[in-house]
């Protein structure tokens, strides 16, 4: 029986850790008449121009105004999900079995000249599903939905230089999305770590306001003012505020081609008093304390014939006094190193190599990690607004100081995007 | 207090944002170089559009026609339109560029005849707005024909086969450079290409492309990046762009679409040219320094050329191996050729045949 319980708990486990979210929109794709790949290098990785032309707000770049809107071609929807089987083997237990691994309904394009829009619903697929009358009847109450990304942004207020985004969305302070990310199960560990006492996810989307830009030079920046712990609601009425700034060398965006290098950082307020029984106009609990916490960091991409090298390091540091336990303030870093390679004629398959790292302060030594994945891709079809891709993804994942913890995670599934 | 301040400033920006934003008075498409709203889906050409003031009729094409190839209408007796858009060169010349009276040489090399009349505006700084505002400058062009249009009117007015000609297709009224260009244009709108393999296969002949042509088309349409400006039906966006194409070597820079618009925005900027029947008139670009598809390929997959004083915001590498290379090559100068008898076969006009 408790047999039983630790394998329910782990496969629970590793599908809480598959992002619920990826994207990729080839409502874009059916506007244009485009092949995916236009904007990918394979889905969902963006390449030069898709980073470009997401940079202009789904605008062609250096064309706004000079293509329909939204309420002149084909409907803007997408979806995209992917099902396969994922087992996990520890010391303790082996465990496998099938999922659906998440599902984007999104909808996004241009309303008006220089003003854009992103709409991601995500519903919830927890198991059991909502109509199962086993023995966990009720343990998934609502199969309720989310909106991911909820957002306008209004281009171009100073030609490419501003670019002023509001609503929830993925914010900028993230050198690489993991919603972009080819891996399905083992995207970046870093940007889901959190710290004690602070829910605070790096990798999540954010509700806020950001103001971005890019310059010929190839500067580029993005600054924001955000609620802060992503999609929750934040009882803290200090707001958190990002920056960041990064240079390409050479043609392109850093993607596929010209090589770049960044800098971010994030600052944050920490609630350390809620009081639930007070909201504010926005429905949020109302701290009335708070204590700061950051997360900075340097990236790079490169570049060379269809390879691309990519990581970053992060450093965060949290108050002492955010946990209330705690003597001194909570230090960790961590990153993670890609390399990407896409192959065959018309990057018909991708494969990639992802190494990643955290290092937690002593006091939490068991909690340090390391992973190295591996994954390779198949795309079926003829590039044409469907695809399908093949995914195989393989994880080993070490934890802990004194007892370590290995998993090994093999994924594999069919990836799905209309 | 400081809270206050900071609400009013956030209000105060999405205000302005809205404002700014909600720009209303979108260019007007002639003014915007665009004749339509896109990209848009690559696929057979539509139909000719033909304008009110001056409709197509069997007379007039052929008279047209007997103007295009006639030689008579430059200072000289030396120069015909033919001579730089000529049929048995896709409607282009040898190049590197066009050469026009007493062998005086051009900056550019002549934009193809064939399909122009898909094209929103006219030469490759788009400084006509139809085929007949076209028709009117290279007979006036001091290195082209070199004639002025008074004197070529006087020309053809001293040829009774042509004032007949005139009379038939217009009525009898004077013979003026409008009506001249008018039966210019009217030929030029039936050199339309509407039967290549890709045109074959898009109309459902799965045979017509081969299977490189086919790896070709879709890289074409997508890791090439192609299709950003070469799409629809005309293979082109009729919009002006600057691939950081370098002068040919001796030449000064040419200042592109800029000059007509006076923009600086719009430095090094040419019209893109149709990809259709491409492979019948290297070389390539608009001072013919690029001498084959599959340098054009390469150049493209650098990233554009090596002026990027104003470069194009859609130059980026590609990425492309060889053998991607070699299918966008074979489908463009393969899948592309049209067959049509009047594009493909056209013979010129024997002097003999002209009006006397």
């Amino acid at each position: 029986m408790s047999r039983t319980i630790r394998a329910f708990v782990i496969v629970t486990g590793i599908l809480l850790m598959i992002p619920q979210v990826s994207q990729g929109i080839p409502a874009f794709a059916r506007k244009y008449g485009f092949n995916c790949n236009m904007c990918h290098t394979a889905y969902t990785k963006l390449n030069d121009f898709g980073q470009r032309f997401r940079n202009s707000n789904y605008q062609i770049p250096g064309q706004e105004g000079l293509e329909k809107n939204v309420f002149e071609t084909a409907p803007p929807l997408a979806l995209r999900t992917s099902f396969g089987l994922l087992s996990s083997h520890t010391k303790a237990a082996n465990t496998s079995g099938f999922v659906l691994n998440g599902l984007d309904l999104l909808s996004a394009g241009v309303l008006h000249k220089n003003i854009s829009y992103l709409l991601i619903y995500t519903p919830r697929l927890d198991e059991p599903a909502a109509d199962h009358t086993g023995s966990a009847a009720g343990s998934n109450p609502s199969q309720l939905g989310a909106l991911e990304s909820a957002s306008l942004v209004f281009s171009n207020l100073v030609k490419g230089a501003v670019n002023l985004r509001v609503g929830r969305f993925e914010p900028s302070y993230k050198p690489f999305s993991s919603k972009r990310s080819y891996y399905l199960i083992q995207p970046y560990d870093i940007y889901s770590f959190t710290t004690p006492s602070n829910d605070f996810v790096f990798d999540d989307n954010q509700m806020g306001l950001e103001v971005a830009g890019h310059f010929k030079s190839g500067f580029r920046y993005a600054c924001g003012i955000v609620n802060g712990s992503g999609a929750n609601p934040d009882n803290s009425r200090a707001k958190d505020l990002y920056v960041r700034a990064a240079q390409v060398f050479g043609r392109g965006e850093g993607q596929n081609a010209g090589q770049r290098v960044g800098l971010f950082g994030y600052f944050g307020w920490m609630p350390t008093v809620s009081d639930d029984s007070t909201f504010d106009f926005a429905g949020q609990g109302n701290g009335s304390s708070h204590e700061p916490f950051r997360r900075i960091g340097c990236d790079v991409s490169l570049n060379w014939q269809t390879f691309n090298l990519h990581g970053m390091f992060m450093q965060g540091s949290d108050d002492k006094g955010i946990d209330s336990g705690a003597t001194e303030n909570y230090k960790f870093t961590g990153g993670f190193t890609q390399l990407d390679y896409a192959g065959l004629m018309n990057n018909r398959m991708v494969g990639s190599v992802v190494y990643n790292w955290i290092t937690p302060p002593k006091s939490d030594e068991e909690r340090r990690s390391s992973s190295f994945s591996v994954l390779l891709r198949y795309y079926l079809g003829d590039w044409t607004a469907v695809n399908v891709a093949l995914h195989a993804e393989y994880t080993h994942r070490e934890e802990g100081k004194v007892e370590k913890v290995k998993t090994d995670q093999l994924g594999l599934l069919v990836d799905f995007a209309f | 207090m400081r809270k206050l301040a900071a609400a009013f400033f956030i209000a105060g920006m999405l205000f302005c944002s809205l404002l700014l934003a909600a720009d209303n008075s979108a260019p007007a498409l002639t003014t915007v170089s665009a004749h339509s709203l896109g990209p848009e889906r690559l696929g057979n050409l539509p139909p000719v559009l033909v304008p009110g003031n001056n409709p197509q009729t069997d007379a007039k094409i052929l008279l047209g026609k007997q103007l295009y190839f006639d030689t008579r209408l430059s200072k000289d007796n030396t120069i015909s339109c033919a001579t730089c858009h000529d049929p048995a060169l896709g409607w282009s010349d040898a190049g590197p560029t066009s050469s026009g009276i007493n062998s005086q040489r051009g900056g550019r090399r002549a934009p193809p005849v064939s399909n122009a009349a898909h094209s929103p505006l006219q030469f490759w700084d788009g400084r006509a707005p139809s085929l007949e505002e076209q028709a009117k400058g290279p007979i006036a062009n001091p290195i082209e024909m070199g004639n002025t249009h008074d004197a070529m009117l006087r020309t053809v007015d001293h040829l009774p086969g042509y004032v007949d000609a005139f009379r038939k297709v217009f009525g009898d009224v004077p013979i003026t450079i409008d009506l001249v260009a008018q039966a210019i244009a009217a030929y030029e709108r039936t050199i339309v290409t509407t039967d290549s393999p890709f045109d074959r296969f898009v109309r459902g002949d799965q045979t017509a492309l081969t299977k490189q042509e086919r790896s070709g088309l879709e890289i074409f349409n997508g890791k090439g990046r192609c299709t950003l400006c070469h799409w629809g039906g005309y293979f082109s966006d009729g919009r002006f762009h600057n691939l950081g194409v370098a002068p040919a070597p001796g030449e000064k820079p040419d200042e592109g679409r800029q000059a007509v618009t006076k923009d600086p925005l719009d430095a090094g900027k040419f019209k893109t040219p149709t990809v259709r029947d491409a492979s019948k008139r290297p070389p390539y670009m608009h001072n013919g320094t690029e001498a084959s598809l599959l340098d054009v390929v390469r150049l493209y997959n650098r990233g554009g050329g090596t002026d990027d004083a104003n470069l194009d915001p859609l130059m980026f590498p590609l990425g492309l191996s060889h053998r991607e290379i070699e299918a966008l090559v074979a489908f463009m100068s393969r899948a592309m050729v049209s067959t049509n008898p009047s594009v493909a076969s056209e013979k010129p006009v024997a002097p003999e045949e002209l009006p006397k």
